[in-house]
């Protein structure tokens, strides 16, 4: 029994390592444009075929494939912002996050169109699991889970210690203030896509390397990714990080009690006790 | 609603509606199963079409999502007023589907084998060509059996026939001798299994029965190698697909044990299929041409290009002591002549049984080998 739960714990932990990031991209986006951008989704999946043609058919090691993946979804998301999104944004959060959800729908259609429904895989070898005696770690897991962990650092020391950083504090902490000392909104928007969305592309290669790649490999994660924001509070990057290794472990130790094809049910779980009981979430609504 | 769909459009094109996975979980097999019909329709219209009028062809997309699949089936029974429907793949969209077309007295012609979709109450409007969970369980156990298999896990998808599947198979491994030592069903859409292999493991079987569908064996595949599973492993061959072999390293794949039932290689039909789709054309797209040619046929048969012709003879173009005919073209012209004609098609003699099912068809079984399947067994 004993072993179950340890090993409940590790899963739990490996697959919320997983989830923090586009969690992080999602919240990131929440905290400086104040809606929830379900578009995490499709952008997920864009890093995820974005690495795909740089370690399969350009020949990149995985680490450079992931930071190509950061870069086309991160492009992506400002372009994408710029070309739909900001427009909708006078009429309210509400509407944006509906267009989000359109978009997304949109942008899932678009790499079908380009890449066709079939699975890819990355150029990678699979490899057996390590065991500590009876408890089983995967050696991509932890590889994933440590990526996820150099993402987190450079992005607090980011947000932390550069100028433009700073500035999208300023803005998601009080967008009055901020316009006030001469801040450019739109600039601090733009870069807000460009990190979220990026961390969710780069986010969404991690789950590649862990699991498949195709169109749908974004939209599968979502709730969970929502979720995990939510549990956290919408808005705090490391209520996001927070959320997701609760979400993670709950998922899995569903499996402990329930069966595994109720997994899903956690994430939603998960929302409504939280938006019931204590709506700001575990670390509140405030931005980093 | 109860008028035999086309009696009164006597004139202008048939109208025949198919629908099939074109995106979703099945999105690999929906549009080489609409370009076998297309193909059959265009030789057909070529020729003149059937009772003086032309086929048309409406196709839609059910999205491997009964959802997607019952709004696809009402706009081509309402909209179009189509007079059958051929092609539904995945159980859950066939089940969804088939009370509209039973109702609204519309023929369906479906490739999924869920057992329970020909045991609905459908008045005989439905035809299944693929062989029912029992023909294939049967098939697959007797297959196992003779491997050796002595303990048996399942890892199955949320699907139809999971349950079904299961218990059958159950009782037909304790008839052999061996065991099914537990079914862990889990959620498809999910990224990660290892929860799901390490509850399959524990019961330490010597063999698994993978029913899966293609995108979630490929990550099933995956944990049971990080999970260190050197047994047996056993899965259904529209999951064990070219695509997934293709993606996922050898060493994952390797000695995976994959069976289907098999298209009738050596028919004129299957020659048709194979110039419409290519050289080693899926068992659907075998179907889906002898669907299309069947309700032709029928239609030709009772004289009416209506829903109600096909239904009635959908099984007397199969009369044995008739002339056998490997095409719908072929079988037209007889029929004209006022001949008794037998069609056997791509995917096998096509005789069904009163609810709709086969009666037999041929199985193949594989195993990969360094990424590429090689024939062990074909009967």
């Amino acid at each position: 029994m004993l072993t179950e739960l340890a090993q409940t714990l590790i899963n739990g932990l490996l697959s919320g390592a997983q989830l923090a990031i586009p969690a992080i991209g999602f919240t990131t986006i929440y905290a400086v444009l104040r809606f929830p951008s379900f578009a995490v989704a499709s952008h997920a999946t864009i890093g995820a075929y974005a690495g795909f043609v740089a370690n399969v058919w350009l020949g990149w090691p995985a680490g450079v494939a992931l930071f190509a993946a950061f870069l086309v979804a991160g492009a992506f998301g400002v372009v994408t912002d710029e070309l739909v999104l900001r427009r909708m944004r006078p009429a309210g959060p509400l509407t944006v996050a509906i267009g989000s959800a359109a978009l997304t729908i949109v942008l899932e259609n678009l790499v079908r169109f380009c890449f066709g429904n079939d699975q890819r895989g990355y150029d990678l070898p699979v490899l057996r699991d390590w065991r500590i005696g009876d408890l089983r770690l995967g050696p991509e897991q932890v590889e994933a889970a440590a990526a996820a962990a150099l993402a987190m650092a450079v992005l607090f020391l980011f947000l932390a210690f550069t100028r433009t950083g700073k500035m999208m504090r300023a803005v998601a902490d009080n967008p009055t203030l901020a316009g006030l000392k001469g801040i450019d909104a739109n600039k601090v928007a733009r870069l807000a896509n460009f990190v979220g969305m990026g961390l969710a592309g780069f986010g969404g290669m991690l789950i590649g390397l862990d699991t498949a790649i195709d169109p749908l490999t974004g939209f599968r994660v979502v709730l969970s990714v929502f979720a995990a924001a939510v549990v956290g509070g919408l808005g705090s990057i490391p209520g996001a990080v927070l959320g997701a290794f609760v979400v993670g472990v709950g998922e899995e130790a569903s499996v402990l009690v329930l069966d595994p094809s109720y997994r899903t049910a956690v994430g939603f779980v998960a929302i409504l006790v939280v938006l019931t009981l204590r709506p700001r979430g575990l670390l509140g609504e405030r931005a980093y | 609603m109860a008028m035999a769909r086309g009696a009164l459009a006597q004139s202008g094109p048939i109208k025949i509606g198919t629908l099939t996975p074109l995106t979703g979980a099945g999105g690999s097999y929906g549009p080489p199963m609409v370009k076998a019909m297309r193909a059959v329709v265009d030789e057909l219209n070529a020729a003149g079409g059937v009772l003086g009028r032309q086929i048309e062809l409406v196709s839609e997309d059910d999205e491997t999502n009964p959802d997607s699949g019952v709004r696809a089936a009402r706009k081509l029974i309402d909209v179009d007023k189509v007079i059958a429907i051929l092609g539904t793949w995945a159980s859950a969209v066939t089940v969804a589907v088939a009370p509209l077309c039973w109702e609204n007295k519309v023929m369906l012609f479906t490739v999924s084998g869920g057992d329970s979709i020909t045991r609905l109450p459908h008045m005989g409007y439905i035809i299944r060509t693929q062989p029912d969970t029992n023909l294939q369980s049967k098939r697959v156990v007797e297959f196992m059996l003779s491997q050796g298999v002595k303990k048996v896990g399942y890892l199955s998808a949320q699907t139809p026939f999971a349950a079904s599947t299961y218990d059958l198979q159950t009782k037909m491994l304790k008839d052999g001798g061996a065991e099914a030592v537990g079914n862990v069903i889990y959620d498809a859409t999910k990224t990660s299994f290892r929860s799901e292999v390490d509850e399959a493991l524990k019961a330490k079987p010597d063999a698994l029965f993978l029913n899966s569908y293609a995108p979630d064996l490929q990550v099933l595949l995956r944990d049971l190698y990080r999970a260190g599973y050197d047994g047996k492993r056993y899965t259904l061959g529209y999951a064990a697909n070219d695509k997934l072999l293709a993606s996922v390293p050898q060493a994952v794949t390797e000695g995976l044990i994959s069976y289907a039932p098999s298209p009738d290689l050596d028919s004129p039909a299957y020659k048709q299929v194979q110039a419409a789709v290519g050289p080693n054309p899926d068992p659907y797209s075998c179907q889906t041409h002898d669907h299309i040619s069947l309700a032709v046929l029928a239609m030709a048969k009772a004289g009416a290009a209506t829903s109600l012709g096909i239904h009635d003879d959908v099984r007397a173009i199969g009369d044995v002591a008739g002339v056998k005919v490997g095409s719908a073209a072929e079988g037209l012209k007889l029929l004209a002549a006022g001949k008794q004609i037998d069609y056997e098609g791509a995917s096998g003699p096509c005789k069904f049984t009163a609810i709709g099912d086969i009666v037999n068809c041929k199985f193949r079984f594989d195993i990969v080998e360094k990424g590429a399947p090689k024939l062990l067994s074909l009967s």
